[in-house]
This record gives structure tokens, sequence and C-alpha cells, in this order.
């Protein structure tokens, strides 16, 4: 498993758990129909806040661990070339084509679910959910790519 | 129908050279391991760029490197 493969099961990971974390919270919301502005933003805060930390973080906790294996693996106490070329590049590339059609998806079906009578407040909640699942659909395409060879 | 397909010879010439590593071609180069894997399976066709480094890598011409074949396996 290369570096940046390791790097998108990290984000993988962190972006599953905030999706978890914000359809805990959302659900309740939907189920008593209750669409509290205050209690939204507050929610859609905390998501934004802790997708930004958790990326940071994650990327820069990965690259210590990954420093200290490779540094144990090769006995060398220099700094490891986490290379990035262009196969990489291209990986990402496509992820993020796969992650732009998801949210383009998501976004359609949100308006229309708008159109269909639900409040305002439910369309922009579930546009959220959608660009955390197109997140998670990217980094699951990554990976498949990794995993294929391209 | 016609298929396309971009080979190469590096696994044959990282023998002819004093049995090259993947890892030493690959930090030639200036990829990662993964992708010489992906080159040598037949699974990624290279830029012009790294095809060239790869070439020059073997002190070879591009040609001997890589080949492109068309298999027209029309029925």
């Amino acid at each position: 498993m290369s570096y940046q493969e390791k790097n998108v099961t990290v984000a993988l990971v962190s972006h599953l758990l905030i999706l978890i974390y914000y359809l805990f919270n959302l659900l309740p919301i939907i189920q008593s129909g209750e669409w509290i502005a205050s209690k939204l933003y507050a929610l859609w805060l905390v998501v934004i806040g802790t997708t930004i930390l958790v990326t940071i973080i994650g990327s820069i906790l990965t690259n210590i661990i990954l420093s200290i294996f490779e540094a144990i693996r090769s006995q060398k106490y220099e700094d490891p070339r986490f290379i990035t070329d262009e196969r990489d590049h291209l990986i990402e590339l496509k992820g993020i084509r796969i992650e732009y059609i998801t949210y383009s998806i998501g976004v359609l079906l949100s308006i229309f679910v708008f159109i269909f009578g639900q409040p305002p407040l439910m369309m922009i909640s579930l546009i959220f959910v959608f660009g955390i699942l197109a997140e998670i659909t990217g980094d699951i395409a990554k990976i498949t790519l990794y995993r294929r060879g391209l | 129908m016609e298929k396309r397909q971009v080979r190469n010879n590096i696994r044959k010439l990282r023998f002819m050279n004093n049995e090259m590593t993947q890892e030493q071609l690959a930090e030639k180069v200036g990829v990662t391991r993964q992708t010489i894997i992906a080159l040598e399976g037949g699974k990624y066709a290279p830029s012009l760029e790294l095809a060239f480094r790869i070439a020059l890598a073997f002190g070879v011409s591009l040609t001997e490197v890589f080949s492109y074949e068309v298999d027209d396996e029309q029925k």
C-alpha cells in the first residue's frame, strides 16, 4: 500500500465518521419535523469545522506515523520522501470527477425535495449529506483505482 | 473490435541492467514503485516525459522500451 493510498484510506475513515455524526444529529430533526434554523446552523458549523480539522490533522498524523514506520523499516534517520507522481495525479483527478458527479446528482435530488414541498432547511441539510457522500464516493473510487493499478 | 495498447519491455530491460529492482528504477525516474508495477503489468500507459525518462534510465531509445500495438479482435 503506497503513501497516497494510506492517506486516502485515512480520509475515507474520517469522512465516514463525520457522515455518521451528521446523520446521528440530523435524523432526530427529520423525524420530529421541527426545522429550527439556529440548531441546524450550529450543526452545519460543527460538521464543516470538524471536516476541515480532521482532514488537516489526519494528513499530518498519517505523515508522522508513516515517517516513523519508514525510518524503522529502512533503518535510516533521514526524512523519507513521499513522492506523488503522474499516476497519483491521474487517480486524484478521476476521484474528483466521480465526486463532482455524485455531488451534482445529490444537489439535483435535494432541489427536487424542495420542489415537492419540503422546507428549504431540509434541502440544505441534504446538500450537506450529499457533500460528505460525494467525498466518500471519491475516496472509494481512488482506493479502487489504486488497488486495480489504474 | 480494435484494441490499442502501449506495450513495454521494462521487465526485460531491468533484468538486462544488472537485475535492477523496481524500487531502483522508480527512484531513477522519479515515480513510486507502484507506478512501475502498474507499467510492467500493462495497466498504465505513461506520459511521454516519463517514457523518455525510463528510456534514458536504461540508456536505450524510446522504441526499444515502448511499442504501440493494435490488436484486431473483430470477428
